[in-house]
């Protein structure tokens, strides 16, 4: 500004007329947003300063950890050396102790006796033998009755009888239940018992 | 040589492509479903004896239970008080004696009724129902219409183009005997074969050629099928034809009572 009025002030002294000094002084912009900013977003609350902690504490907590895990790894060595105690290989003590007392009175077979139990025994054996041989006669007749429909599904048709040799995976697992002593009783309404959980807790 | 071979395995090959071709058999699915037994057989001669001879056995080389150690104390007890009259302490008499124990038990043991062996079904005769001879294998035998006359045979009927026998066979079953009888099958494979010949050409087939499926029956009704029997292998042979029954009964347990 100072310069253009310092101009018109020696313009008459000078021979030619000024042709520039037609500037628009005024500082008037159109740009909107040259005045009116929007701050920045400030939603979070300002991080609170970090509490300085003692660093004997610090190492106190530190030791007391470290222990605690020193501790599990020597438990956890220990029992892996030494197998879990199955309740039922030891005798309890109390019946160990009354063994004698709790020893029958040995039976004396006669001589008569200890023949027809040989005899029943010799006997068994020819049964449970027999009954084998006739089960493995069983199974090969069943097998033969399967092999030969195979046969004769593979006279007529290749295509069916690759598909029947496949392996049926829906069968694995297979449970079946089975015979019982007595039949079971309709809508028999079993009396309910106690239910005791006597299963020892190992925890590793 | 080597052409010679394969030469000579192709043309067998041909033939017998050829052969399937034009086969002139119907094959058909039968399914076989049987009830296995629910209680055990009946123990013969030997196999009664062994047991009582086992379980002497096993008494002889058992020690005493905690019952009759129980039991012998308290005779003690009462010969005490027989011998010293009243002042031997009453306490451990007026308990309960494992005699008053072995009482109740045995009481309530014979109270307990236990399901008759023999069913309803046994006693009127009745073949309709999987609920009879419970000690024995049955097997679902169906009315079958073969030509003009019915028969009575293990469900059968003709496998169609697209499936596998297996799938043929459940279509099978579920076409005659509903959907609400539930069974088991036990493999892909048939288990037996059986082959009959019509009386007269039907649409250029000779006969059929009867694929067996063996399942077990695992609950459920049957629906569809009017005139069924659950029958023992005894009952089979007297019904099924007899060359039928052959091929039906080799693939089947043989009971041994």
């Amino acid at each position: 500004m100072f310069p253009l009025g310092l101009l018109k002030q020696f313009s008459r002294f000078s021979i030619g007329s000024i042709i520039n000094t037609q500037v628009n002084t005024k500082n008037i912009n159109t740009f909107a947003a040259l005045q009116f900013k929007i701050t920045d977003q400030l939603w979070a609350e300002p991080l609170k300063k970090k509490k300085k902690m003692d660093p004997a504490i610090l190492k106190a907590r530190e030791e007391r950890r470290r222990k605690k895990l020193e501790k599990q790894i020597r438990r956890l060595e220990k029992n892996a050396r030494q197998l879990k105690p199955i309740a039922e290989l030891e005798p309890p003590l109390h019946l160990l102790d009354e063994k004698g007392r709790r020893k029958r009175a040995v039976v004396v077979l006669s001589a008569e006796e200890i023949e027809a139990r040989a005899l029943l025994n010799k006997d068994w054996c020819r049964y449970k033998r027999q009954e084998y041989m006739n089960n493995i006669a069983q199974i090969d007749r069943i097998m033969a009755a399967q092999k030969r429909a195979l046969e004769k599904l593979y006279e007529e048709s290749e295509d069916l009888y690759y598909e029947a040799i496949m392996p049926d995976l829906a069968l694995i697992p297979y449970s079946i239940d089975g015979t019982y002593e007595t039949p079971p009783i309709n809508n028999y309404d079993s009396p309910d018992g106690e239910y005791i959980d006597v299963s020892k807790k190992w925890g590793n | 040589m080597f052409i010679r071979k394969v030469f000579y395995d192709g043309m067998y090959k041909c033939l017998n492509i050829s052969s399937r071709a034009q086969s002139s058999w119907n094959i058909v699915t039968g399914i076989c479903v049987e009830r296995l037994p629910v209680v055990t057989p009946p123990l013969n001669e030997i196999q009664k004896k062994f047991k009582d001879y086992l379980s002497a056995r096993e008494f002889e080389n058992s020690l005493k239970s905690d019952h009759e150690l129980r039991q012998e104390n308290d005779l003690r007890q009462a010969e005490l008080l027989k011998k010293e009259g009243v002042d031997v302490d009453t306490e451990a008499v007026s308990k309960v004696t494992a005699q008053d124990f072995e009482d109740a038990a045995n009481e309530e043991l014979a109270k307990f009724q236990f399901a008759s062996i023999e069913t309803e079904a046994d006693r009127s005769g009745d073949k309709s129902t999987h609920d009879r001879c419970l000690q024995r294998h049955l097997v679902l035998v169906t009315e079958q219409k073969l030509g003009t006359d019915i028969k009575s045979l293990l469900p059968q009927g003709l496998w169609r183009e697209g499936e596998t026998l297996r799938q043929s066979a459940e279509r099978v079953l579920v076409e005659q005997c509903g959907t609400k009888i539930k069974v088991k099958f036990l493999s892909n494979a048939p288990c037996g074969f059986y082959k009959y010949k019509y009386p007269s050409e039907i649409d250029g087939k000779v006969g059929a050629k009867v694929f067996f499926y063996y399942a077990n029956y695992d609950g459920g009704v049957l629906e569809k099928a009017t005139n069924y029997n659950w029958l023992t292998r005894k009952e089979l042979k007297d019904i099924l034809p007899e060359r039928y029954n052959k091929s039906v009964q080799s693939f089947l347990i043989q009971e041994t009572y």
